[in-house]
């Protein structure tokens, strides 16, 4: 007969960032009785998924199951949408495309756009009709999230939110306070191993020692537990991800927008986020630009030039500790993956949550596919690197396999390898290449496709857009409707 | 757009089983205009024709060819699925059902199965199959086609069962009406290049040569192309499959009801299958030659069967295993000369079907075969194989039976480590490895691992955080609304009728 296994009785976060408080929310919500500890590290500046002001739409549902409502972040923490990232220059100068979440989702769609928009770089440079709901919201600059449990024209979009970090954190704080968890500041001072490849406890300078079943560590790069564990391996991407530094600069004006936007420039590329206290430019470069050709790329003087080392643990979990976020996988944050990556990571640890005997095979399996994730994230890093003008700009690069094959396929082919655990829904991959400028071929099954069926799916995806649009509200008066003050 | 259209690829199909008229019915109608098909078959070769029982998959490929879905089972005197009923299999006088359909729903991010194991150690659940629509439809020989909203009766899908001798000549009705050519002939020779190795032309016996771009082998176990001629290495499963014979024997139906399942029943040396039909039941015993002399399984259908037999039974030989390649030079293997599982999950027909949309996916546009296109088809079709391959395996493996040398031999023999980690991993802590590619998820997994009796350690740790109570109220609520909703659900011979009777009157 089958047991209920032990539950654990203390969790150890180390990491005070929003990665481990959200972390231990997560947790504490899950195993209400386990006493879940954050030791309140600072983590460090190149921890991007720590500091990130955005992550994808996978970051809602997790925010949903957590207890953590889309209103509050609105309210109380700068929060707004994001229905589409642009890309500007990948594929040639002048070149741009859109990657909106959800992607295109029509095939019928899909294989007009290949046939009017693919078929060889002549076409790349044109500009190429939205193809779903959340680009042509994105243009009109419309757009208001839906209700849960009502159908309307925008329940199909997706979108990802940004935020001001520190207040979300405190938001985060807040809750994590009101669930009780625990909270102590100060250096860890000592790591006791458990005699099994894992962790006893930990001792906090001037808190003394604590006793965990279980460590999470989101202290960011340096992986403060899991670096002092003797099987932590370090896996190098320093062959496929180019970029050495990344320059910040200071915050712009408040700006709303539905869309962000990734410009590959001669010396790197910069990444314009909006958010209503600030635009956000962060400039990457890689290997030999000197500082002041960044800053000029860059428009300022940076606030802070953040070195990068991407790479990722062999195995994220390795005895009774599991390395979350930036403390797992360090890489530059291009395409804001590095926060949905340490949320995609939380939610499978919440899913494969151990008792208080670790099996070894579960600990496998975590891994297994935490792996697949570090992969792909990586892979989908390195599409942005194989795009026709980074190549230039990137010099010395060479694509993984995996990259390789998918480009093969979607170059010549119209289609892409599925890939488990990828960040990316693979309709949004496939406009991600386009929008860096790849031409996407034809699948066969669709080059003889009835033209009434591609004018069929254009007519239908056109009334849904008009539909759309005319519900949707422009997104300033929205936002400026939220946030007055109710009498 | 603008490009002129080059000549249609030249594709010869070798064989005119059910893969071979569904390989040349597929890529006619999927690559219209571009690809010239002919199929050569021979009236001295028999086919095998034995998968009755299929995977809801079929009908999306039935629908992507234009058939109506009336006319198709009109055709071949189909009856609808919502399963395979096991019985035996993990022990004498157990059964269960593995359902295409899913148990319970999950909870605050833990599996229905992990609460139900939590119930069960209490006394306070039924069996897993209650808290299933599809098993408890399927229990109460019900049917009525799944709801397309979010509702409970959404949980399900459906397949068919089929008179597999009448599906082929159906498929090749249609392919012969969509425009395949077919050839009746032997082949006596095949030609290669010289330099590339590739096939140019199978020459009949009368002389013809049937010249093409690219060749598909389906001429069955013979592979006479991919095995015989090109020397494609068989991987060899019998150690972990050692089903190799089947004796298949149609019956009339010994009740008024037909089941909406397909019944697989251990026996001493295999197992026996039950396919219940419109008009006939289809039984056979599945068994391994190294366990049972064929005479003797001859006798045990025989006596196993429950109408009047309507023939004597016929051996079919077969070898479990794949081709290390299934797409070789310019030829691609589909149906049996790629691989074969024996059809302890009905999976055959799958197969051949997920060949073809792979090969039309990776189709090469002009008969110029990229290496990188081939290699993705092999990749997609050793993963395909593999996963099924652990998923039979399972059966035989997860069980207690030690009534034969059978069951001793396959309780005990070494699996492959895929399979072992998995089974380890479910014992331990309840878990199923996840993947989203290929045939069987968790559901699946689930049901023959607790219909087995092949049940965890230890389960979820969460679940010992709720009040059994409010747990139980819960779960016997669902029991409640799946028990009215398969209430309210027409008969399965009812809804045949009644489906019939109005697609008469609409015609």
């Amino acid at each position: 007969m089958s047991e209920p296994r032990e539950s654990m009785r203390r969790i150890v976060v180390a990491g005070g960032g929003q990665v481990g408080v959200l972390a231990a929310i997560g947790l504490r919500r899950a195993l209400p009785n386990c006493e879940v500890v954050v030791i309140g590290l600072p983590p460090d500046r190149a921890a991007f998924a720590d500091h990130s002001a955005t992550a994808l739409p996978f970051t809602n549902k997790l925010h949903d199951r957590l207890g953590i409502e889309e209103t509050q972040l609105v309210l109380a923490a700068g929060g707004s949408h994001r229905l589409a990232l642009r890309y500007f220059g990948w594929g040639g100068e002048g070149q741009h495309g859109t990657m909106p979440y959800g992607g295109t989702a029509d095939p019928a769609l899909q294989t007009r756009f290949a046939q009017q928009w693919g078929g060889g770089p002549r076409n790349i440079a044109g500009e190429r009709p939205a193809g779903s709901l959340a680009e042509v919201l994105a243009d009109a600059g419309r757009f208001a999230p839906p209700p849960p449990d009502t159908d309307t024209p925008l329940s199909q979009v997706e979108y990802a939110l940004r935020w001001n970090p520190p207040a979300y954190r405190d938001l985060l704080i807040g809750l994590a306070q009101q669930m009780r968890v625990a909270h102590v500041q100060g250096r860890i001072a000592a790591i006791e191993p458990d005699g099994r490849g894992g962790v006893a406890a930990v001792a906090i300078e001037g808190q003394g020692r604590i006793e965990a079943d279980l460590f999470v560590d989101c202290s960011g790069c340096g992986a403060v537990i899991a670096s002092a564990l003797s099987e932590f391996v370090a896996i190098d991407w320093d062959d496929t991800l180019p970029v050495r530094r990344v320059l910040l600069a200071p915050p712009g004006q408040a700006m709303l927008a539905l869309e962000d936007r990734v410009s590959l420039l001669a010396d790197g590329w910069l990444s314009e986020q909006a958010g209503r206290d600030g635009l956000q430019a962060v400039l990457a470069v890689g290997e030999g630009v000197s500082d002041e050709a960044a800053a000029r790329a860059l428009r300022s003087e940076p606030l802070a030039v953040i070195p990068v080392s991407p790479g990722c643990a062999r195995e994220p979990w390795i005895g009774n500790v599991v390395a979350l976020g930036d403390a797992a996988a360090r890489f530059e944050p291009l395409g804001f993956l590095n926060l949905d990556l340490a949320h995609r990571q939380l939610a499978l640890l919440l899913e494969m949550l151990p008792g208080r005997e670790i099996v070894p095979l579960e600990r496998a399996e975590y891994n297994r596919r935490a792996g697949l994730m570090f992969d792909t994230v990586r892979d989908t890093l390195a599409l942005h690197y194989a795009s026709p003008r980074a190549r230039d700009v990137f010099p010395g690069i060479e694509p993984p396999d995996a990259v390789r094959v998918a480009l093969d396929q979607y170059v010549r082919r119209g289609r892409l390898p599925f890939r488990e655990e990828a960040p990316l829904l693979k309709q949004e991959q496939m406009e991600l290449l386009a929008a860096l400028g790849f031409a996407q071929g034809q699948a066969p099954q669709h080059r003889t496709m009835d033209p009434r069926e591609m004018e069929a799916a254009q007519a239908e995806f056109g009334a849904k857009a008009k539909a759309a649009l005319e519900f949707a509200p422009p997104y300033d008066r929205w936002m400026a409707s939220v946030l007055q003050p109710k009498a | 757009m603008n490009e002129s259209e080059p000549d249609p690829v030249r594709v010869v199909v070798l064989g005119g089983g059910t893969a071979g008229w569904m390989t040349a019915a597929g890529l006619t109608r999927m690559l219209q205009g571009r690809v010239a098909v002919e199929l050569v078959e021979s009236e001295d070769i028999g086919i095998i024709g034995v998968g009755e029982a299929t995977l809801p998959h079929i009908r999306g490929f039935v629908e992507s060819l234009g058939i109506p879905e009336a006319d198709f089972m009109k055709a071949t005197h189909a009856t609808y699925k919502l399963g395979i009923d096991f019985r035996d299999f993990g022990r004498i006088g157990e059964s269960y059902i593995h359902p295409f359909g899913s148990f319970g729903e999950e909870l605050a991010g833990v599996g229905f199965h992990h609460y139900w194991l939590e119930l069960q150690r209490r006394g306070l659940a039924g069996p897993l199959g209650d808290y299933s629509l599809c098993v408890a439809a399927a229990l109460a020989n019900r049917f009525t086609p799944p709801a397309a909203d979010m509702s409970l009766g959404s949980t399900y899908g459906y397949a068919y069962q089929f008179d597999a001798t009448l599906f082929g000549p159906f498929m090749r009705d249609f392919g012969l009406s969509i425009g395949v050519t077919r050839h009746e002939g032997l082949v006596t020779e095949v030609e290669r290049d010289d330099e590339s190795g590739d096939v140019t032309a199978l020459v009949l016996k009368d002389g013809r040569r049937i010249e093409g771009d690219l060749f598909v082998d389906c001429s069955g176990f013979r592979s006479l192309l991919l095995g015989q001629e090109l020397g494609e290495e068989w991987e060899d499963w019998t150690h972990w499959l050692p089903c190799d014979r089947a004796a298949a024997m149609p019956c009339t139906h010994a009740t008024e009801d037909i089941r909406p399942y397909t019944t697989a029943t251990a026996m001493p040396a295999g197992w026996r299958w039950q396919i219940p039909l419109q008009h006939r039941m289809g039984n056979g015993y599945v068994f391994s030659s190294a366990f049972v002399d064929e005479d003797a399984a001859c006798e045990a259908i025989r006596e196993a069967a429950e109408g009047e037999p309507l023939a004597d039974p016929r051996v079919l030989r077969f070898r479990p295993g794949r081709r290390s390649k299934s797409w070789s030079h310019n030829v691609i293997a589909v149906g049996l000369a790629s691989g074969f599982l024996e059809p302890l999950e009905s999976t055959s027909i799958y197969l051949a079907q997920m060949a073809i949309t792979y090969l039309i996916e990776l189709f090469p546009e002009g008969g110029r075969i990229e290496p990188a296109d081939r290699d993705e088809f092999n990749r997609l079709v050793d993963m395909e194989y593999d996963r099924v391959r652990d998923f039979l395996i399972l059966h035989y493996h997860a069980t207690e039976r030690d009534d034969s040398e059978f069951w001793n031999h396959v309780r005990t023999m070494q699996v492959p480590d895929s399979l072992a980690d998995k089974m380890e991993l479910w014992r331990k802590a309840g878990r199923i490895e996840k993947y989203s590619d290929g045939l069987f998820y968790d559901a699946s997994w689930i049901a023959v691992y607790v219909g087995q009796g092949y049940l965890p350690e230890r389960h979820d740790p969460r679940t010992g955080i709720v009040d059994p109570e409010r747990l139980r109220t819960a779960a016997d609520g669902l029991r409640q609304e799946i028990e009215s909703t398969v209430a309210g659900m027409p008969g399965h011979v009812e809804y045949l009728r009644r489906e019939s009777a109005r697609l008469a009157e609409a015609s």
